[in-house]
């Protein structure tokens, strides 16, 4: 066991302000299987208690968005002991290569803006002074009231596959001045805590810093779920993703305990025919569209899976050429890419043996792969996967968008217009111009709704009518 | 087949074969494997792309075998709209890539669901079976007549290796019921063991069970496809759930039959057959209704294939069940194996560990399935289950399973040389658990029930 230990990446716990370290439990990666080691759990210390305040609750906003944006340069700047330590572990059990890891914690830092964090509160808030105050309202019958957007208790449990959303979530959490424990995810049991360390090395009893937890369980563990996931010690629970992560999360759902659900999401691109007006054009097309799919090696929800295309199979044939060699090259330095798992590589292949229907373009090398088809593949294309079905119209394709899709990257951009209700109606949640599934415009609505917004206690004090005194 | 192939194959059958250490038969092993790839490689149009990927045009290490090896999944590769659009011709076309025998053979004309497919692959020599996957795709793997004779023919001598029933005991047929998936091979082979365990005039009248045929599971794969697109109405939804609740109640009446049947039967030398999921529940019925060891015949057998499928049982779930139908611990049979095998791996009555004939060849590997082992030949390892059975026709025999099993190379408690599976075999994505999170995922999260 002891050389298990020495071998394992240390994964320290932050709690409510202070720096747990230790190694009683040793867990393994959910993706590479690699050890790392963590404090035991310590359930009493995770728990705010309802009968004292928030820490948050007195500070002003104006205040907490000073404090995170000096943080934030703390982090971007180079040599953040944290930060690069975190890097250099989460390298080992990420499926994204070093480089990508890199790339999104540093950009995690530009978060931290001054003009972006209140732009983010005035999005999500008609009246962002209800954060800082009961604000007054009186209806048209002159009834007196007086709203607070109240500090919740939150749990968010974390991505494995979006460094960045460590940063992000306690940017959030920290502007609706909430009490949170961040539930960290196997795939990276490491940024958040670095993230928090390096807001304590700051100032190491802000409000903010002592408002904040972050520990790692095996997800669905039971003897830690079952005891914390309550309305008497939580509002809400924050979750992203699907399947199993979030069916463990359902079962404790209730009255008082609410989930704000980040949902499992397939992004796709359409295509129009104006592709193929020239080669140029083409190539246009066909570059941005390489972008939106192999940005994050497609790890992300806005990466684009499937590529619905106004075309022929021949020309669908010529525009998938140039993708697939697009995808191909290695912006992030990969490298030698991890073999494709072997029951994705085993699909492709069947479609490649069943040529009259298929097309495939590239290689099964993890370098990315580029799939023609007359109708959508039915596994998940994954590790750089894309699937171009052929489809007469780009209306004809409103029936393969479903609850599931967020991100349409759309080619002609002029054509967004005549498309954007169908979509909508169908489930999709996003609408950009091909090629920008990547950056998204600060503070608007991410899976059809006002994250921030929904993750406050909202509170009324009714307080008789104006006639009255 | 080649020469080794068919010196290794001619131990079917004989108990001697058992005994055959690994480190004996390894190079004609790697020869016999080299003759397939020779005979079928260029036939299986999969096994031909793999081959040719990988450079290899001969077998002549264990290493050489391993990316010639099929995962299971392999036989799961086909489009889901070939069958949920009855396109009957591109199905046809996807068993031909991994079939050795050509697949243009089927009449297509009467074809109008999943069963008659199967039916109409049956009428041109290929016997079709699909695995019940719980969720998503069906396994769909074909077989020859020869196929079907040989494993018929050794899942009968496995018994008698692994167990004290003979050909000839004239036992009475009783089990525990349960949804099994028809196929033709199950078929065959449940025909087969009847034959030689038990009075066929004490065979049970058809008992009225809902056959559970893989038209029944394609169809609800269907309405799950069309639920995540968005296009089912509300009212197939409901008559589906109709349909599973009545399925549902007249498996629970067909498990009280079972109950009254063993019961009635228990003075009789019993040759009982099920899943742990469905025995347990038979033998804890019993055991309410006031039955125990005592009341049932001392040479009862039991033949036992496959593990819990995810069944919740207490811990003493087997003992609770021998203990309730008499079972003496030599007429317990179990096996290993797998529906893409054609070979039925026995465990021993000492050791209580399976052994791997002398025609599959064990070739253990890593847990990503992409390497071989390391340790393999002496010793105890843990490792991710696949092998290469020579005695395959119809298909590849080489395939890479979803298990982890512990394969020892050395001599069993038994006496048997041959390289033997504990028996505690599970399937990887049991033991994974799947905590796995983040904002990519797939409709399929959003589809409820029908699993």
């Amino acid at each position: 066991m002891s050389t298990l230990t020495q071998a394992a990446d240390s994964a320290p716990f932050f709690v409510r302000g202070r720096l747990v370290e230790g190694s009683a439990e040793i867990h393994r990666s959910r993706d590479l299987g690699v050890d790392f080691a963590s404090p035991a759990l310590d359930l009493d210390a995770l728990v705010h208690p309802r009968t004292e305040l928030p820490p948050l609750l007195g500070v002003p906003l104006a205040e907490i968005i000073d404090f995170l944006a000096e943080a934030g340069q703390k982090l971007a700047s180079s040599g953040n002991p944290h930060v690069e330590a975190a890097i250099e572990h989460m390298a080992k059990v990420s499926l994204q290569p070093r480089k990508a890891v890199e790339f999104m914690v540093r950009n995690a830092a530009e978060y931290l803006d001054k003009r972006t964090l209140w732009e983010v509160v005035e999005q999500n808030f008609p009246n962002p002074k209800a954060l800082d105050e009961w604000v007054p309202h009186t209806d048209h019958q002159g009834r007196r009231s007086f709203i607070r957007a109240f500090p919740p208790r939150l749990i968010h449990v974390l991505p494995g596959n979006a460094p960045a959303q460590g940063i992000r979530s306690i940017a959030q959490s920290a502007l609706v001045k909430s009490v949170s424990l961040f539930k960290m995810a196997s795939a990276d049991p490491f940024s958040t805590v670095a993230f928090l360390r390096t807001m304590a090395e700051v100032d190491p009893d802000h409000p903010v810093v002592r408002s904040m937890s972050a520990v790692y369980w095996r997800g669905g563990q039971e003897n830690v779920e079952r005891v914390l996931y309550r309305p008497q010690y939580f509002d809400k629970l924050v979750a992203w993703g699907g399947g199993d992560a979030i069916n463990n999360v359902m079962k404790y759902v209730g009255p008082g305990f609410q989930l704000v659900s980040f949902d499992p999401k397939t992004s796709i691109s359409m295509v129009g025919k104006e592709a193929f007006a020239s080669d140029e054009a083409m190539a246009e097309a066909a570059t941005l569209n390489a972008g939106d799919v192999a940005m994050a090696n497609q790890e992300a929800c806005v990466c684009s899976r499937f590529t619905f295309l106004e075309a022929t199979p021949e020309q669908a044939d010529r525009y998938c050429k140039i993708l697939a060699d697009q995808i191909r090259i290695d912006r992030m330095g990969e490298g030698a890419p991890r073999p494709l798992e072997m029951d994705l590589k085993e699909q492709i292949e069947t479609l490649r043996m069943m040529d009259d229907d298929y097309a495939v373009f590239g290689a099964l090398d993890g370098r990315g792969v580029v799939i023609r088809s007359e109708e959508p593949v039915d596994f998940h294309p994954l590790r750089k996967t894309s699937n171009v079905v052929c489809v007469p119209s780009l209306e004809s394709a409103y029936k393969y968008v479903n609850v599931a899709t967020q991100t349409v990257g759309v080619y002609p951009f002029d054509r967004m217009p005549e498309l954007r209700d169908h979509l909508a109606s169908g489930g999709a949640q996003r609408i950009v111009r091909l090629g920008e599934a990547g950056p998204s415009a600060i503070g608007n609505p991410h899976d059809a709704m006002y994250p921030l917004h929904r993750f406050v206690h909202w509170m009324a004090n009714e307080d008789g009518r104006e006639d009255e005194n | 087949m080649g020469q080794n192939a068919d010196r290794l194959l001619s131990y079917a059958g004989k108990s001697e074969g058992y005994a055959l250490p690994y480190n004996d038969i390894r190079e004609i092993q790697i020869a016999a494997m080299n003759e397939r790839l020779q005979e079928q490689g260029n036939r299986i149009k999969l096994v031909n792309l793999r081959a040719q990927d990988a450079g290899t045009t001969e077998i002549r290490s264990l290493e050489d075998a391993v990316p010639l090896l099929l995962p299971h999944t392999a036989y799961k590769s086909y489009p889901e709209s070939f069958v949920t659009e009855k396109k009957w011709d591109r199905l046809t076309k996807w068993l031909g890539t991994v079939s050795s025998h050509p697949t243009d053979n089927i009449d297509l004309s009467e074809v109008t669901d999943m069963d008659g497919w199967v039916e109409a692959c049956l009428k041109a020599g290929h016997y079709v079976a699909c695995s019940s996957g719980t969720t998503g795709k069906s396994a769909v793997l074909v077989a020859s007549k020869a196929d079907i004779d040989f494993t018929t023919k050794d899942g009968v001598d496995a018994v008698t290796w692994g167990s004290a029933m003979r050909r000839g005991d004239l036992r009475t047929p009783a089990g525990a019921g349960g949804a099994v998936a028809y196929t033709p091979k199950n078929a065959a082979m449940g025909r087969a063991l009847m034959e030689a365990f038990c009075d066929l005039s004490a065979l049970p009248q058809n008992s009225g069970a809902p056959l559970v045929t893989i038209g029944s599971i394609t169809q609800m794969i269907a309405l799950r496809r069309a639920i995540a697109d968005g296009t089912a109405k509300p009212a197939e939804i409901a008559e589906y759930e109709a349909e599973t609740e009545a399925r549902q109640s007249a498996l629970d009446a067909m498990g009280q039959k079972a109950v009254d049947d063993i019961i009635s039967k228990r003075d009789q030398k019993l040759y009982i057959t099920g899943m742990w999921g469905a025995l347990y529940p038979l033998a804890k019925a019993v055991r309410d209704r006031g039955y125990s060891g005592k009341d049932f015949h001392p040479e009862n057998g039991i033949y036992l294939g496959g593990g819990l499928k995810r069944a919740q049982l207490p811990d003493d779930y087997r003992e609770f069940v021998y203990e309730t139908f008499n079972l003496d611990p030599r007429n317990i049979y179990q096996m290993y194996g797998m529906q893409e095998l054609g070979t039925s791996m026995p465990r021993c009555q000492k050791g209580q560990r399976y052994h791997v004939p002398p025609w599959v060849v064990a070739i253990p590997l890593n847990k990503l399935g992409d390497e071989l082992a390391s340790g393999i030949g002496q010793g105890e390892i843990v490792a991710r289950a696949a092998f290469f059975d020579l005695s395959m026709d119809a298909r590849w025999g080489g395939v890479i399973s979803g298990d982890r099993i512990e394969i020892d190379f050395s001599p069993c408690e038994c006496g048997s040389g041959s390289p033997s599976i504990r028996d505690n075999v599970v399937r990887y994505a049991d033991i994974e658990g799947d905590d796995k999170i983040g904002c990519a995922g797939t409709v399929d999260a959003y589809v409820r029930g029908l699993s």
